[in-house]
């Protein structure tokens, strides 16, 4: 009816910035008819994920065969690898996220009785856009020694006016902003998966998930080039021509 | 108290009318509750599900909900996590983890985070792990294997406890309250339908 469509624009930035929130469609007329909200009862900020990443993973790691020797990073089994997969953690049908996940999921029931497109459009960009960035993990592999992956982590996240607090093979990168609102940190970790194989495993600490996959994480892996491994020949697999080692 | 069984009830519904509001919990949402999003599919998710899905009916009804979720009660014993553990990775329920088996779910994990290592590097990884866990050498970890790897390696049933379980739910499983004894009565449960 108004000759294009609301959402054509050239590029994605742009088209992130139409993007309107949840807050704003809550006040949206067509939302609030027959609208039931669902109850964010009990608000309980979950540290559980802040504080693991930080402080007690190091001595769940800690096992008498975990410790490597002369001190290097912790040594990670395949085992051990496979419990970091999403699929496995339960723990995540009590967060927060999921609840927000399902929030979103209630939004586009409700609107696909609608025969409005561009509204349509707006709630599936809300809704896939988001999430594919939310479920994404962040893990790098490196045969560099792990001293020479955790210095270039901290040169790196330095350049990017982060703050580096670095213990054994862990560091924490911060950006705490003037007026302490929109904290940024992530937590990096380096552990001995085979030998001289390593594997960096990174997480956002505290601030936006999305932040921190757009413009944090491609930013970095780009600066930490030359000692991500990246496989040398090509493989004759679809996936690997749009995934990222890192 | 039925204030505790009716919090791990009113989660179920939550879970279960996400997609398809029938009361009963579909694999995508599951999916959606684990990864925000019902689109795509997980090795692991999969696994999960069937072991949740004891009748194998393609959904998981209430009684297997908290049946499942009891073994990720901070109190439940070791060895039911263990065991719990040892079938969730026997991919093809040989009774065994295979080599191959533990292949498929190290591709699987890395394929989360969209890395895709050259096969060589994947060997390396499984070997140490095998030199590891398998004591006799016969290339794949039998129960007493996985056992006794586990003990050594405590770390590996950290996905196994759910701690918030213990807040929701404190005295419904029979664990933490020796002296009082709740089985599911399918009658209590028909009273909370």
């Amino acid at each position: 009816m108004a000759g294009y469509l609301p959402f054509y624009e050239i590029d994605i930035p742009t088209l992130y910035k139409k993007r309107i929130q949840i807050e704003g469609i809550k006040k949206h007329p067509w939302f609030k008819k027959n609208y039931l909200p669902v109850k964010p009862s009990d608000e309980e900020v979950n540290l559980d994920d802040v504080r693991a990443v930080f402080d007690d993973i190091e001595d769940q790691y800690v096992s008498e065969q975990s410790v490597a020797k002369e001190g290097g990073p912790l040594m990670m089994n395949a085992f051990e690898m496979i419990t970091l997969s999403q699929g496995l953690n339960l723990s995540s049908l009590f967060d927060r996220q999921q609840k927000l996940a399902l929030l979103k999921f209630d939004l586009l029931r409700h609107f696909t009785s609608l025969q409005c497109i561009s509204l349509l459009i707006m709630v599936y960009w809300l809704v896939v856009a988001d999430m594919d960035y939310v479920k994404r993990q962040t893990r790098f592999v490196s045969r560099k020694p792990p001293r020479d992956i955790i210095s270039s982590v901290e040169a790196v996240a330095e350049s990017m006016g982060l703050k580096v607090h670095t213990r054994n093979y862990k560091t924490r990168l911060e950006r705490i902003s003037a007026n302490k609102v929109g904290e940024f940190a992530v937590v990096l970790e380096v552990f001995e998966v085979a030998p001289s194989l390593f594997m960096a495993d990174v997480r956002k600490a505290s601030g936006d998930t999305l932040e921190y996959h757009k413009q944090f994480y491609k930013n970095f892996c780009t600066k930490l080039e030359n000692i991500i491994w990246k496989p040398t020949e090509d493989v004759a697999n679809p996936s690997v021509l749009r995934s990222l080692t890192c | 108290s039925v204030n505790e069984v009716e919090a791990l009830y009113e989660l179920f519904k939550k879970l279960s009318s996400s997609i398809i509001d029938d009361g009963l919990i579909h694999k995508e949402e599951l999916q959606l509750a684990l990864f925000q999003t019902p689109i795509g599919s997980n090795l692991f998710l999969d696994r999960v599900f069937d072991l949740f899905d004891e009748k194998r009916n393609g959904v998981i009804e209430f009684e297997e909900f908290v049946h499942a979720l009891n073994v990720f009660h901070p109190c439940a014993p070791l060895e039911d996590k263990i065991d719990f553990a040892f079938r969730l990775y026997d991919l093809r329920q040989t009774g065994f983890i295979e080599r191959e088996e533990v292949k498929q779910m190290v591709i699987a994990i890395l394929m989360e985070s969209e890395m895709n290592l050259s096969d060589d590097l994947l060997e390396e990884i499984i070997d140490k792990t095998f030199d590891d866990a398998d004591a006799d050498r016969d290339g794949k970890i039998n129960k007493e294997e996985w056992k006794a790897f586990v003990l050594r390696n405590p770390n590996l049933l950290r996905n196994m406890t759910l701690p918030h379980l213990k807040s929701v739910i404190n005295s419904y499983f029979q664990y933490c309250t020796p002296n009082l004894v709740f089985l599911i009565d399918p009658l209590a449960l028909s009273y909370l339908r």
